[in-house]
């Protein structure tokens, strides 16, 4: 059996943990340089705040009705993710987790009878919101999908279901089958759903489930469509993925705070997104063989501006920050024309190899300066990491490189973040 | 389980856990492998102090409600939610959506907060409907000086 665990609108649930005061008040989270709205209370769902919709728009809306608006606090959710998912392993045992993002993971269960699957899950729920306050919903079925459907019916209703749906009975998986649209079955875009009403009149998940294999093979994208089909049917077809150790691309993108139009300060934020990215990096004792870098342009009332990019690949792959900057810096050079404001940039590092197999080149020599600058790298990420000053949210603070600059106007907005409560020694909730 | 580098030392590894590979061996000369039997890795407060670390909140004690029992000003509290709720035990509660932290006391019709400062009040959790117990204060840190 499979289950999905997804915590209920996890980033105002964290928000409110340490403020209970907004516990039954609207809440909204705005994404980086709150831009828009990227998690909603169930309250501000009622109130029509929609996903993804930007700040400025639903501003009078937040003033009328007393809607609490929060920065992302990402130091906060990634605390209260790795707990959630810590008391998942702890529970079933940790080659049955499978952490899916940073508010879902899958698990494996033993195939149980239907009332003891009822209980476990909800046990399941318990557990977690006990231990680390924060409430979640869980789907249960004999394949993902299904179990991603079961969730989803449960999340509708959640004063009936208690947050727990277990499918694992034929006529009860048939009967959420026909209740659910193909759009709204995971992995089913919005396009794709279209072409299933438009050529094959197919609507609902069980008038997919009886659509045969090679037909499926044939007209509804190969072999993902006839793994979707055979989920839908209760055959499990999509493997429980090893953890991803190690990110095959790292990247760090980022709004400005403000426009910015100087080459100098474009050059100050791509030295630091490099940076940022380079002890990603180290962290996963990886080093990287391809630098991507763009810049995009900002146009009044236009949502999408032009992107410049350009990207170079390395002879050696290094994961020496000063290294990195240099070519980074080297490529933002390449592309800045003087005059437009731009609004975003970001470095892409991708062609990631393992830092012990790193492999030379023919043409450069392997006695190269920089083999020798990797403990000192590691040095500054420990002082970084140990030593972050209080007030500000990113590691790279005490020791840094000059090319990151010192003024940083160009940094992120976060007008409305709370405080890093389960992080910071001196950001701790207080209690009277 | 210790991942290297490519230099062969331990690197930053984002977490203050270690494993027993870590645990510094005695190698000075001719007392290397009788020594090594007692070597320990030291005391981890972590360890003693957290019991079930995903589970385990800090709070910051605010104003002087529960100095007689010896929670001041600025101490810091260890919270755990996974620790039952007993007669007795000083509880982070949550009251008109405000945090408290106050000793949990229940008889046999009703129960209370109680504040351990002659100033203040015990609260009758009778009066309250939206009362809930946050976690239970398992330690208190004080600086001393």
């Amino acid at each position: 059996m499979k289950a999905i665990v997804d915590c209920n609108n996890f980033y105002c649930s964290c928000e409110r943990l340490f403020q209970p005061k907004f516990e039954k008040r609207p809440v909204v989270v705005l994404s980086n340089n709150d831009g828009c709205v990227i998690s909603r209370s169930d309250e501000a769902k009622q109130l029509g705040v929609a996903m993804g919709v930007p700040l400025f728009e639903v501003r009078s809306l937040i003033r009328e009705k007393g809607i609490a608006v929060f920065s992302s606090n990402y130091a906060l959710y990634g605390d209260l993710s790795w707990r959630v998912m810590e008391t998942l392993r702890i529970l079933l045992g940790k080659e049955r987790v499978e952490v899916y993002s940073v508010d879902e993971a899958f698990l494996e269960l033993d195939a149980l009878g239907q009332k003891e699957l009822d209980a476990l899950a909800l046990s399941i729920r318990k557990t977690v919101e006990e231990w680390t306050g924060i409430r979640v919903s869980i789907g249960v079925a004999p394949t993902r999908t299904l179990a991603k459907l079961a969730n989803r019916l449960a999340k509708k209703n959640k004063a009936e279901t208690n947050c727990v749906m277990v499918l694992s009975e034929l006529p009860d998986i048939e009967q959420a089958l026909r209740r659910t649209a193909v759009s709204d079955l995971w992995g089913i875009g919005r396009r794709y759903a279209k072409q299933l009403h438009e050529k094959w009149s197919i609507y609902d998940g069980w008038q997919l489930a009886q659509v045969n294999e090679s037909f499926a093979n044939k007209y509804l994208g190969g072999v993902v469509g006839t793994r979707l089909v055979r989920e839908l049917r209760g055959i499990p077809s999509r493997m429980m993925e090893e953890e991803r150790v190690q990110k095959k691309m790292i990247a760090t993108t980022r709004m400005f705070g403000r426009r910015v139009y100087e080459l100098n300060e474009i050059k100050e934020a791509v030295a630091t997104y490099t940076a940022r990215a380079a002890e990603k990096l180290r962290r996963q004792f990886s080093a990287t063989g391809h630098i991507h870098v763009f810049i995009i342009e900002h146009r009044e009332g236009e949502r999408h501006g032009m992107a410049y990019d350009n990207h170079r690949h390395l002879d050696k792959p290094s994961s020496d920050s000063s290294v990195l900057i240099r070519i980074a810096i080297e490529l933002v050079t390449s592309i800045y024309k003087k005059g437009p404001a731009y609004k975003k940039a970001g470095v892409i590092l991708s062609n990631i190899v393992p830092e012990a197999a790193r492999q030379g080149s023919l043409f450069v020599d392997s006695a190269s300066a920089d083999d020798d600058r990797l403990p000192l790298m590691l040095a500054i990420d420990n002082i970084n990491f140990s030593l972050p000053p209080a007030h500000e949210p990113q590691h790279d603070t005490i020791l840094r490189f000059a090319a990151a600059g010192t003024n940083r106007g160009w940094k992120m907005k976060q007008d409305y973040r709370s405080p890093r409560y389960t992080t910071k020694w001196h950001e701790m909730p207080a209690v009277r | 389980m210790d991942p290297k580098n490519g230099t062969g030392q331990a690197a930053y590894r984002g977490s203050k856990s270690f494993t027993q590979q870590q645990v510094r061996s005695a190698n000075a000369t001719g007392f290397g492998a009788a020594a090594d039997d007692y070597m320990e890795r030291g005391i981890d407060l972590n360890e003693e102090l957290i019991r079930n670390k995903p589970a385990t909140y800090f709070f910051r004690m605010k104003g002087d409600a529960m100095k007689e029992a010896g929670i001041f000003d600025g101490d810091v509290l260890i919270v755990d939610r996974s620790v039952p709720l007993a007669n007795g035990r000083v509880i982070v509660a949550v009251l008109n959506g405000e945090l408290l932290v106050r000793r949990f006391h229940k008889n046999f019709s009703s129960a209370f907060l109680i504040p351990e400062n002659s100033r203040y009040k015990a609260i009758n959790l009778a009066e309250f409907s939206d009362f809930t117990v946050w976690g239970v204060v398992t330690y208190t840190i004080h600086p001393q000086g």
